[in-house]
């Protein structure tokens, strides 16, 4: 249980997959602009590598080397088609809103990652610890991403079409380049350049 | 033998995961493609009855729906159909395109397309598509082939691709009325 809970505290703080990683960032900068397209896709991550790394950690006994990255692609690829093809049938809405970037998960460079790095070594137990743990890091990097761009970009906070409040002052002037794609690189720049200051700072 | 077995078992190996992957997706895509379908057809139930709204009830014949304003099916409204024009994105453009009868536009309605935005999507916005209000389908062409529309100079493709779907599509269903009749 200890190899657990270590596996999984290690993805939110010490290898947070965006903040101190920096990998998955064309997701992170794409669809962290409404919180509810960052929860969503935080979903769609959280699917795609629990059962890749499940598969890939079941199999990695039997998986010829030579093979090993086509067959973890073809995983891959077949969970995020999966995904997909749920998504545009139950919520059309989120589908299109992620657009592009959510068949982009095949590439993300998170899923494969954790494939080779991790899932094709350990057992099937610690592998999903290390799915829970990397995606609850992904998620927690992309709703303070999100929430920063959405509150300071629109001046409020909504979920689909009901807006859950409403910032007097800002919300009639937002800082709309926030929740544009400059925004995103100014935040997260912003953001790991903060994780990166306390990480030094703490060691010394 | 046992050497050239060994050579083969990677590419048993990757054949054996994508034959389980073809019969994952197939069975997803079994059930999620009814439900997309069910979804498409009602958005265009809805854009008719936007285009017409006396619309009460309505006969579909292999994508021509005809329309009638009550439920004997004595009040004719009008003819709908779908056309796909292929403009730059390989997804094509949806429009719904309303007859008043079979030779006269009523009116068209882009459902979904993803052209170039700011370029070919100029040829979505009312000032040209509106060009299509009250035409004889068979004006539906540029003025230089002959016919009423003003094409966009810079949107080409896009609004070729619209205007030849609709005339294409509407001909078709104009001859497949009459076949029928």
């Amino acid at each position: 249980m200890t190899s657990f809970i270590k596996e999984f505290s290690k993805g939110i703080v010490t290898s947070n997959p965006i903040f101190v990683l920096a990998l998955g960032l064309c997701p992170a900068l794409a669809v962290s602009d409404r919180l509810e397209k960052a929860v969503w896709m935080s979903l769609g991550v959280l699917f795609v590598l629990l059962c890749s790394n499940i598969i890939i950690s079941a199999i990695r006994k039997y998986v010829p080397n030579i093979m090993r990255i086509p067959v973890f692609i073809v995983i891959i690829a077949t969970f995020v088609t999966i995904i997909s093809l749920v998504f545009e049938a139950f919520v059309p809405a989120i589908f299109d809103a992620l657009g592009i970037y959510l068949s982009l998960i095949v590439v993300n460079c998170i899923i494969l990652g954790r494939a080779e790095a991790f899932a094709s070594k350990n057992s099937v137990k610690d592998s999903i610890a290390d799915a829970l743990g990397i995606t609850a890091g992904f998620a927690v990097a992309l709703i303070i991403i999100s929430l920063i761009r959405e509150i300071l970009g629109t001046g409020g906070l909504a979920w689909g079409d009901t807006a859950i409040f409403t910032l007097p002052v800002l919300g009639d002037h937002p800082l709309t380049v926030l929740a544009l794609n400059p925004g995103a690189f100014l935040v997260i720049g912003l953001l790991l350049a903060l994780f990166r200051w306390v990480g030094v700072t703490k060691n010394e | 033998m046992p050497e050239a077995l060994r050579k083969f078992t990677p590419i048993m190996f990757l054949a054996l995961i994508v034959l389980v992957a073809i019969t994952l997706l197939s069975l997803t895509s079994s059930i999620t493609t009814p439900i997309v379908e069910k979804r498409i057809q009602q958005q265009v139930v809805d854009q008719m009855k936007g285009m017409f709204p006396d619309v009460v009830e309505w006969n579909e014949d292999d994508g021509l729906y005809t329309l009638f304003a009550d439920e004997g099916k004595t009040d004719f409204l009008g003819y709908a159909f779908l056309a796909t024009g292929s403009g730059y994105s390989s997804s094509g453009i949806n429009i719904l395109v309303g007859l008043e009868d079979a030779q006269t536009v009523k009116e068209i309605v882009i459902l979904s397309q993803s052209e170039t935005p700011g370029i070919g999507t100029r040829a979505m916005e009312p000032a040209f598509l509106d060009q299509f209000i009250g035409l004889n389908i068979n004006d539906v062409n540029f003025i230089k082939n002959g016919g009423q529309i003003d094409g966009i100079t810079g949107a080409t493709i896009s609004s070729s691709a619209i205007v030849n779907a609709v005339r294409d599509t509407a001909m078709k269903k104009v001859a497949q009325l009459e076949g029928a009749e």
